[in-house]
């Protein structure tokens, strides 16, 4: 990759700071001096990301070592303890609700299938860009299940379905905010249950809605992501 | 018959760390069980004292599954995503105990650049682990030893000098040449 002269002083000035920079360890005005040329050097942009790529892969030899009894214990109340706190955890809870609600619903209704705009739980817009998008997954005015997707690269979207009268191969279609339609993936329901996590190409914030559909295109149920 | 997400083995990394951004607990459970022995060890390896690196791997657990939702693809293996976190949360908790150990036993993975192996290491080692030992056997001792400083230990090329009584100068060359070989090593592997 060749730079232009007035990059190259400039470069040359950076030195051995590059390497410092990559490996975590410079810090004060001369790593603000780094970051000020790396946002106009590709050349040592990319320079900077591979020698912090193997430096970071060094880390692999590491041993592995035994943590003290009662590590995953202690791990899993504290991690609990601070979802309890953080205001997407009421989402597990309301998702147990949403199956009990839904097997009640389910067996009283029948099956004639519209799709029902349900809104997300999201109330808290400053957070709601690192948040997992959740919907409720509604058919006939019944929630049949629940949707999540994350925000991150890839997206993922884990799909949760408990509607007893359908079975058989089902597909998973999302539509974005410009209207595109990308099929996620096929699915086999069991006696009416489901759980499947796959990728989503393109950014799951931007995702508007996901449905449910059979082997005919027609809509089996539907959740929808307020923005 | 209930279907399930199955978060066994066979699951890849984007797929748990997927499941622990949703909240799935299953997800968060194996996640932890698959990394625990690995983010505890490489603690274990810098602070050197179980309990503060218990407390340092509890940490980047935590910080790994809250921000598990904005993990990025493009900047990294999730393996080395969390390594890199612990290695972080490690260091921090050293320099506020201990700005600048000096003594040998402080450096445990110095160890590491021996050329003495397990007959057994080949066997029980993953790829990823494999390419690292190959890649750093690869360089001459003294960069060896600058390399595992500043990078498993987050040493400045000064503090690299200091430890290993040496010019400065020297600890820049040698961190730059190892690095240098190392990314060499690491692009001709990838093509």
């Amino acid at each position: 990759m060749s730079n232009t002269p007035e990059e190259s002083v400039k470069c040359d000035a950076i030195g051995d700071d590059l390497i410092e920079f990559a490996l975590g360890t410079l810090s004060g005005r001369r790593r603000s001096v780094v970051l000020d040329h790396l946002e106009t050097c590709a050349h040592c942009d990319a320079e900077s990301e591979a020698l912090a790529s193997v430096a970071d892969s060094m880390l692999w030899l590491a041993p592995e070592a035994e943590p003290p009894l009662g590590f995953e214990s202690r791990l899993i109340e504290r991690y609990r303890s601070t979802e309890v706190r953080h205001a997407s955890s009421s989402s597990r809870r309301r998702r147990v609700a949403v199956f009990a609600l839904a097997a009640v619903l389910v067996a009283v209704l029948g099956i004639g299938i519209d799709a029902i705009v349900m809104s997300n739980e999201r109330t808290n817009n400053n957070l709601a860009t690192s948040r997992p998008l959740t919907g409720h997954l509604m058919a006939d005015g019944s929630v049949v299940g629940q949707v999540s997707i994350s925000s991150g690269h890839p997206s993922w979207m884990i799909m949760d379905v408990d509607a007893g009268y359908l079975s058989g191969a089902v597909w998973c279609e999302v539509t974005f905010a410009n209207g595109r339609v990308e099929t996620v993936g096929s699915f086999t329901l069991a006696n009416g249950y489901g759980s499947w996590i796959a990728a989503i190409k393109d950014s799951g914030s931007r995702v508007r809605s996901a449905r449910l559909v059979n082997s005919n295109g027609k809509v089996l149920a539907m959740a929808t992501f307020a923005v | 018959m209930r279907v399930r997400v199955s978060y066994d083995d066979e699951a890849s990394d984007e797929a748990l760390l997927a499941g622990v951004a949703v909240g799935d607990e299953r997800a968060v459970l194996a996640f932890v069980r698959r990394y625990q022995r690995r983010l505890f060890g490489l603690a274990l390896g810098i602070v050197g004292d179980p309990g503060m690196a218990e407390d340092v791997a509890q940490e980047a657990f935590i910080r790994i599954l809250r921000h598990a939702a904005v993990y990025d693809v493009r900047r990294g293996s999730v393996a080395t995503w969390t390594l890199t976190i612990t290695r972080n949360l490690a260091i921090d908790a050293v320099r506020v105990r201990r700005p600048l150990p000096t003594a040998p036993e402080d450096h445990a993975f110095l160890a590491l650049v021996s050329d003495e192996r397990s007959p057994d290491d080949a066997a029980i080692l993953s790829d990823a682990v494999t390419q690292a030992r190959v890649a750093l056997d690869s360089l001459p001792m003294d960069q060896r030893r600058a390399i595992v400083l500043a990078v498993m230990y987050g040493r400045t090329v000064a503090e690299v000098a200091s430890l290993e009584a040496i010019p400065l100068g020297t600890a820049k060359s040698r961190i730059r040449l190892g690095l240098a070989k190392l990314r060499d090593a690491a692009a001709a592997e990838a093509s």
